[in-house]
């Protein structure tokens, strides 16, 4: 499927409703088993995904309905991690989880999880990896000597579930990393991994690089000035970055660099419930144009609409796809 | 009957035993109808502010769409409780508990019936606070003069020193992560005289200095607070710190409003004594039912004759006379003496009456804004079958509207009287209280945990050390993983 000028997409999490909240608490406290929970995941992954076409977005997600966070669908899938199961009681908590040996090379077994999006949709699908300097912040290491260590063997790992991915047709990948903007002093290894992670991986690559938005608020604050050099040196073809909260003051910083990467330009703030008009996404389309192609930009939130209620995020989904069809005319 | 008995004052055993045989001595006198016991809670766990809205003995009623339905409450107030008068009191509270009794005529209401926090008690609550400096010199002392202690906890030295070590500590880390902003920005609500500010920006100008880290300069203080004569009263006194500081009306209950533009920017919030002071509602689970409490205001009918006569005024102009006074405030009156008076003896004498309003669920519950009953669920899910606590109606829409101006590595401090635990609630029940011309209450903390759980905050409470006796906490947020 051929995708129009400033294509629109989702960062990846859709709106977590309230009763899907509940039941995955459930399902941790073992009030509910996991065939029922792999039911009703498969319910509210098809109503993400119908929420998204409906709107109009040209390349979407499973919403990540199916994940509790950003770590413990990966964490529980790793070979070598330890969970304790019992130091989770609400879902959106992160599992105590602990790496004690060396991991092992396996598969993670998500390719049926793209499969149900793939077979769900006739837009462009994507699927979504938390990347390897994310998981090693949040899963405990008491085997290796470094940080960068652990986190080559869960790149080394992933990789082979990204080619798996591949196989089954994901054309479309976004590595995750929001954990960069915490600790900036990482970004050398950071990339380093991010590589070991995609090489050899045959699809378009998106790196996603925002301030956080667990709990629906920023965990850091500052601006991507940190990622200058360094991150030129990452072998994806897309930065996914956020601007609508923060403003564009440092758009400016990837003119100079336009043409490494094609910049999917964040212009829905998800920290805010107020729903921007589609004029507005216009005007923040037409300030990025300033400084990015508009033949190398895509059209995305700033990040997750997780924690935003259904209708809201609909609605912001709704006037980001009108803004960038309010642009796409003017083009013409 | 059910008699609650979960909390008895030092010296008040006599007392508590003194009211179970009266009720025993009433009904084998035939004093009391032996069906109403059946369905009595008699209630005498109560702990009390010394000056409070209450009568002694209180009766409850309990209504399901307006139909009044036979279970009833009644209270004992054994700080106010004469052993003289215990008889009658009980007599008369329990004769009226009855479906068929009729409303006193001993009580002239100032309002109907209606959920707590939109009682005419907080009218008169904020009309306090903007005729403030009338009324300190009516009552001849500074409202911190009423405080526990006759002063703010706020303003204590050595909390102030460490407040400051704290926060410059925290600053030295997150500008070691290199994610400290150019711009530091604290701010204040409720700020008071401006006092703990001051001090407070002293000790950091001299820290700062001391340790050469320049930070100082960087700072921007806010001082907000509704009323505009005590921002102006601070504005004076941060002379100092003038080129920093910066005066702010804030609505307490919902500082984003006017400091949107600061949203998650704030390094440091600090809160005293502001929580205690906003409306609330309070729930009531009896055997695992719901009920939601409403009142209505009203002064005893020989003591609203009593000050009509030396205010003279005609006793059926009183109402009139109290919403001129709340509406227009004390200077629309012939004399401002007259006024005060009249305000204060009006305030000393007000009462509310209460009722139990049966609820299917918490939907129907009023909750503060940007509050899911699913954070009250979780919380009286585990709760006990019988327990009545605040629901801090007006603290949890400020907390829920303050979070967001955190700044990623910034915290809340809120110095004020929380229930940290709802099984608290099971040993007393505090408030509301009169505070000289001001309500005082209990915050409930434990919903406050619940709620900044939600929003990505761990809430912890600290004794506040620096006062022997105090009963105040620091509620402090730390981010949550």
């Amino acid at each position: 499927m051929s995708l129009p000028l400033l294509p629109t997409s989702v960062v990846g999490s859709y709106s977590m409703p309230g009763w899907l909240e509940r039941l995955k608490t459930e399902y941790v406290l073992r009030r509910i088993s996991r065939l029922e929970l792999d039911e009703i995941h498969d319910t509210a992954v098809k109503a993400a995904i119908k929420d998204q076409e409906v709107a109009g977005v040209d390349i979407v997600t499973d919403g990540e309905l199916r994940r509790d966070n950003l770590i413990d669908y990966f964490a529980e899938r790793l070979p070598g991690v330890q969970i304790d199961r019992a130091s989770k009681k609400f879902y959106y908590d992160f599992y105590d989880s602990v790496v004690r040996g060396k991991m092992p090379m396996a598969g993670l077994g998500m390719v049926n999880d793209f499969k149900f999006l793939a077979a769900n949709t006739e837009r462009v699908p994507k699927f979504n990896v938390t990347g390897p300097h994310s998981l090693v912040k949040r899963i405990r290491n008491e085997f290796y000597k470094s940080e960068e260590e652990f986190a080559s063997d869960v790149a080394r790992i992933m990789n082979l579930e990204l080619k798996e991915l591949v196989r089954a047709g994901v054309k479309h990948l976004q590595i995750d990393e929001p954990y960069y903007s915490g600790f900036p002093e990482d970004l050398p290894w950071g990339v380093r991994v991010l590589n070991t992670l995609v090489d050899g991986v045959d699809a378009r690559i998106t790196l996603h690089i925002c301030y956080g938005n667990r709990y629906g608020k920023p965990t850091w604050a500052g601006n991507y000035r940190y990622l200058f050099p360094t991150i030129l040196d990452a072998k994806v073809h897309q930065l996914s970055l956020e601007f609508a909260r923060r403003g564009g003051e440092d758009l400016d910083l990837f003119k100079e660099f336009s043409g490494r990467f094609e910049i999917g330009v964040g212009v829905i703030d998800v920290k805010d419930h107020e729903i921007e008009t589609p004029d507005l996404v216009a005007e923040r389309i037409r300030k990025a144009a300033e400084f990015v192609p508009v033949d190398r930009m895509f059209v995305l939130p700033d990040c997750g609409c997780l924690h935003l209620p259904q209708s809201i995020a609909f609605s912001k989904l709704k006037a980001m796809v009108r803004g960038a069809e309010i642009v796409r005319a003017e083009l013409k | 009957m059910i008699l609650h008995i979960n909390h008895v004052q030092p010296g008040r055993s006599e007392s508590t035993s003194g009211v179970v045989s009266t009720l025993l001595s009433l009904l084998e006198a035939g004093e009391i109808d032996p069906n109403t016991l059946g369905h009595l809670n008699v209630h005498i766990d109560w702990v009390q502010y010394k000056s409070n809205f209450r009568e002694p003995v209180s009766i409850r009623r309990v209504v399901r769409d307006e139909e009044l339905l036979p279970l009833a409450d009644i209270a004992v107030d054994l700080r106010q409780m004469q052993p003289e008068t215990i008889r009658k009191a009980l007599s008369e509270a329990l004769n009226g508990a009855g479906p068929d009794a009729l409303e006193t005529p001993r009580r002239m209401y100032l309002e109907s019936y209606t959920p707590m926090r939109s009682s005419i008690i907080w009218t008169f609550n904020a009309v306090f606070w903007k005729y403030l400096p009338i009324w300190e010199k009516a009552s001849g002392k500074g409202y911190e003069k009423a405080l526990p202690g006759g002063h703010s906890d706020g303003h204590n030295a050595q909390a102030i020193q460490d407040s400051i070590m704290e926060f410059w500590e925290q600053l030295r880390k997150i500008e070691a992560q290199h994610l400290l902003p150019t711009e530091i920005y604290i701010l204040e609500i409720g700020v008071g005289t401006g006092e703990r500010a001051s001090r407070w920006l002293d000790g950091f100008k001299d820290l700062d200095r001391q340790k050469g880290t320049q930070y100082y300069s960087r700072l921007r203080f806010l001082a907000g607070d509704y009323s505009v004569a005590t921002l102006n009263r601070v504005m004076g006194n941060l002379q100092a710190h003038r080129e920093l500081s910066s005066f702010v009306e804030v609505d307490a209950m919902n500082p984003f409003k006017s400091l949107s533009h600061l949203r998650y920017k704030v390094m440091l919030i600090t809160l005293s004594n502001v929580y205690d002071n906003l409306p609330t509602d309070e729930l009531v689970l009896r055997d695992g039912k719901l009920f939601f409490i409403e009142v209505r205001a009203y002064v005893p009918t020989a003591e609203a004759t009593r000050i009509c006569e030396k205010y003279r005024l005609p006793v059926n102009a009183l109402q009139q006379t109290v919403e001129k006074l709340l509406r227009d405030g004390p200077e629309s009156f012939d004399s401002l003496e007259q006024a005060m008076g009249f305000w204060q003896e009006i305030w000393a004498a007000v009462r509310l009456e209460e009722r139990l309003v049966s609820a299917h669920n918490l939907s129907e519950a009023h909750l503060p804004t940007g509050m899911k009953p699913s954070y009250i669920e979780g919380l009286i899910e585990n709760a006990p079958a019988n327990i009545r606590f605040h629901l801090s109606s007006g603290a949890t829409e400020s907390f829920i509207n303050t979070i967001p101006l955190l700044h990623p590595r910034g915290c809340l401090q809120v110095s004020d009287i929380f229930v940290e635990k709802l099984t608290d609630y099971l040993h007393g029940f505090r408030g509301p209280g009169k505070m000289d011309g001001s309500i005082v209450n209990w915050v409930n903390g434990a919903l406050l945990e619940v709620v900044g759980a939600q929003s990505g905050y761990d809430v912890h409470f600290a004794p506040f050390q620096y006062r022997k006796g105090s009963k105040t906490s620091v509620l402090y947020t730390t981010q949550r993983e």
